[in-house]
């Protein structure tokens, strides 16, 4: 059967659902952003807070911390659609846990990889993102990126901008990061404003730009390096590339 | 002078250095205000000759009262000179860090005055970010040579990582070059560190050390043995090799007309350096008196197979650890995949292929499905040959190419 489903984490969960306790049997699967043109012969899974909460109590309890962390993380790849390999993923953990490290299975295999993708993204983003600091002293950071790395990111920049307010705002996501001296949260953005930079702001931004020229060794320039080490898409918000 | 222009001449000094890695400090926080570190390391951002930058990397001071040749901050040279104020720098730390433009700072210096006026400024710098900004961040610090035992233990309490270059791997090229130095005084500092970190029997300091190349007539032999009694006697963690570039002109200097094959040797003196620390090779097994230098057009470890072929046709699916590491072309993430997936199913050549492991230069030193391959023999002239073939390219007809239309039919 081709089903259909709204493209979210719960939603993904009552897919879950519906192949253990309404016995479907799944061929393809569709979110409604990429199916609503063919909508035509596919079966719609609606999102039940209820049927997902069960769904992710049980892989908490039956799958391994690893593997079931390998789930969530697999779920902020959100612009790759491997809900297949995800569900066959869950299928063969609830049957044997063992099944989930054996790479020569090519589903189990393409998500361990996208797994790594994930975290080389993850760690690249740790050194790329770039903070301005705005008037009123706090720390203030655009990200856009292929995957949702806005949940790790927080959690690194809390650790060592610990006596700092920051956020980090995905602009594609619409999703900020906000950490100030109460509390910790992500946010939606609903709405957004350039905010004002503090006076020193463009002071230090041109300092680190001649000392990003001073350091390069001419001799050995070697742009088309520098390139696959920093690609351009990364560049959009590195002051030094501006 | 304003900051900027201190910034650019004191930058601009210290790029020699390539040390620049923030890796494998641990991560626990000490002093309590801002900063971490990262166990893995951090790039920052690359420069345009594509090395990473992760530290904050300047001289405290481009003034200097030697004079040696390969130095471009040597006394001699007519260069303009300044110098940051240890304050200053701290604050120029810090405001790069919170911005995430930098892991932390990489602080070395001139000689000013003598050695240790100029240590005892280098930890005032150390003091202000470790005491009053609280900085948790990575710093490296270089040691200087001649400066005594007390600051440099004090250095050792406040850095993450201390360095001391030895610049030279050979006593008589550093007579040669660097007159005003002798392996005792280059070496003296890490040895200094060494004892001092053993005796408080906590974790030893990290330190690193770095090699010039091609400055003066070293073989490689003589660089990765240095290299690895390093490794083995001093607990040093990194080695950095730095191909000479030509910066002075002098009478015991080399005339090197163009960089690219040293920068070659460099490259690969660095492939046998990972050998030596994390892939279980001696350095008398990739070289001997014999045979001194590496080869530039084969990587070190092709080298070596090709010239121990005894010890191949390696079986992947019975293989350990240690003998995967060992074949051309298999890394430590490819013996892993490896070791994981044999324990479903026996491999073939196109499972490695499916896992992403690279079998261009492997399928030559391994079996597959118990057997060898049978295009190229097991000869070291054979496989040279085909190791070194370019690979075919594929055709790219441009349209409307005529000749390509020819080959193929079309019109």
């Amino acid at each position: 059967m081709r089903i259909v489903y709204d493209g979210s984490f719960e939603g993904f969960l009552c897919v879950v659902y519906a192949v253990y306790y309404k016995k479907i049997r799944i061929q393809e699967i569709f979110t409604h952003s990429s199916f609503s043109l063919l909508s035509f012969d596919a079966y719609e899974i609606q999102t039940d807070t209820i049927q997902a909460k069960k769904v992710l109590n049980t892989l908490h309890a039956r799958f391994e911390k690893t593997h079931y962390e390998r789930i969530t993380h697999i779920f902020l790849c959100d612009s790759v659609h491997v809900e297949k390999e995800l569900l066959e993923y869950i299928i063969l953990g609830f049957k044997d846990q063992k099944y989930l490290e054996n790479i020569t299975i090519p589903s189990i295999f393409r998500l361990h990889e996208l797994q790594k993708e994930f975290f080389r993204l993850v760690h690249k983003m740790y050194g790329f993102v770039r903070f301005v600091e705005l008037e009123d002293g706090n720390l203030y950071a655009k990200i856009e990126t292929k995957f949702n790395v806005l949940p790790f990111l927080g959690k690194h920049f809390c650790k060592r901008l610990a006596s700092n307010n920051f956020i980090i705002h995905d602009i594609k996501r619409k999703l900020a990061f906000v950490k100030s001296e109460k509390s910790t949260q992500m946010r939606v953005v609903q709405s957004f404003e350039e905010p004002t930079h503090s006076s020193d702001e463009a002071h230090f931004s041109n300092l680190w730009k001649v000392f990003f020229q001073s350091v390069a060794i001419k001799e050995r320039e070697n742009k088309k390096l520098q390139q696959n080490f920093v690609p351009l898409l990364y560049r959009k918000y590195m002051s030094e590339f501006s | 002078m304003k900051t900027f222009e201190k910034l650019s001449i004191l930058a601009d000094s210290a790029k020699y250095d390539v040390s620049c890695s923030s890796s494998g400090s641990d991560e626990r926080i000490k002093y309590g205000g801002i900063g971490a570190t990262h166990n893995s390391g951090i790039c920052h951002t690359f420069t345009s000759d594509g090395r990473c930058v992760s530290l904050l990397k300047v001289l405290l001071s481009n003034s200097c009262i030697y004079d040696c040749s390969y130095c471009i901050n040597r006394v001699s040279n007519d260069r303009k000179r300044a110098s940051f104020s240890p304050r200053e720098l701290a604050k120029l730390t810090i405001e790069f860090y919170k911005r995430n433009y930098i892991e932390g700072l990489f602080l070395s210096s001139g000689i000013i005055k003598n050695e240790d006026y100029t240590m005892e400024l280098l930890i005032t710098c150390l003091k202000i970010l470790r005491y009053e900004y609280g900085f948790d961040g990575y710093v490296h610090l270089k040691l200087i040579p001649g400066s005594s035992k007390e600051l440099i233990d004090i250095a050792c309490s406040l850095a993450s990582r201390v360095s001391s270059n030895i610049e030279l791997p050979s006593s008589k090229s550093l007579k040669l070059l660097a007159p005003q130095k002798s392996k005792e005084t280059v070496l003296g500092p890490l040895i200094i560190a060494r004892d001092l970190s053993l005796k408080k029997s906590k974790k030893p300091i990290l330190m690193s050390t770095q090699m010039i190349i091609g400055a003066s007539d070293d073989s490689d032999f003589d660089i990765l043995k240095t290299a690895s009694i390093l490794y083995e006697k001093a607990l040093l963690k990194r080695v950095y090799y730095s191909a000479y570039v030509h910066v002075n002109v002098g009478a015991n200097l080399p005339i090197i007309p163009q960089s690219t094959p040293l920068l070659r040797r460099e490259n690969r003196l660095y492939q046998a350096d990972w050998l030596l620390r994390f892939y279980g090779f001696k350095y008398d097994e990739l070289l001997d008196t014999q045979q001194q230098n590496l080869d530039l057009n084969l990587d070190p470890k092709t080298f070596w197979a090709l010239n121990h072929l005894e010890h191949f046709p390696i079986d992947i699916n019975k293989a350990s650890k240690e003998q995967l590491i060992r074949i051309p072309g298999i890394g430590i993430k490819g013996a892993f995949k490896i070791l994981k997936a044999r324990r479903y199913k026996t491999l073939n050549l196109e499972d490695l292929a499916k896992l992403k492991i690279s079998t261009k230069k492997a399928k030559y030193f391994i079996l597959d499905r118990g057997k060898y391959q049978k295009e190229v023999p097991l000869y070291k002239e054979n496989l040279q040959l085909a190791l070194l073939s370019p690979s075919p390219k594929l055709i790219q007809p441009l349209l409307f190419d005529e000749n390509y239309a020819a080959l193929s039919g079309e019109i």
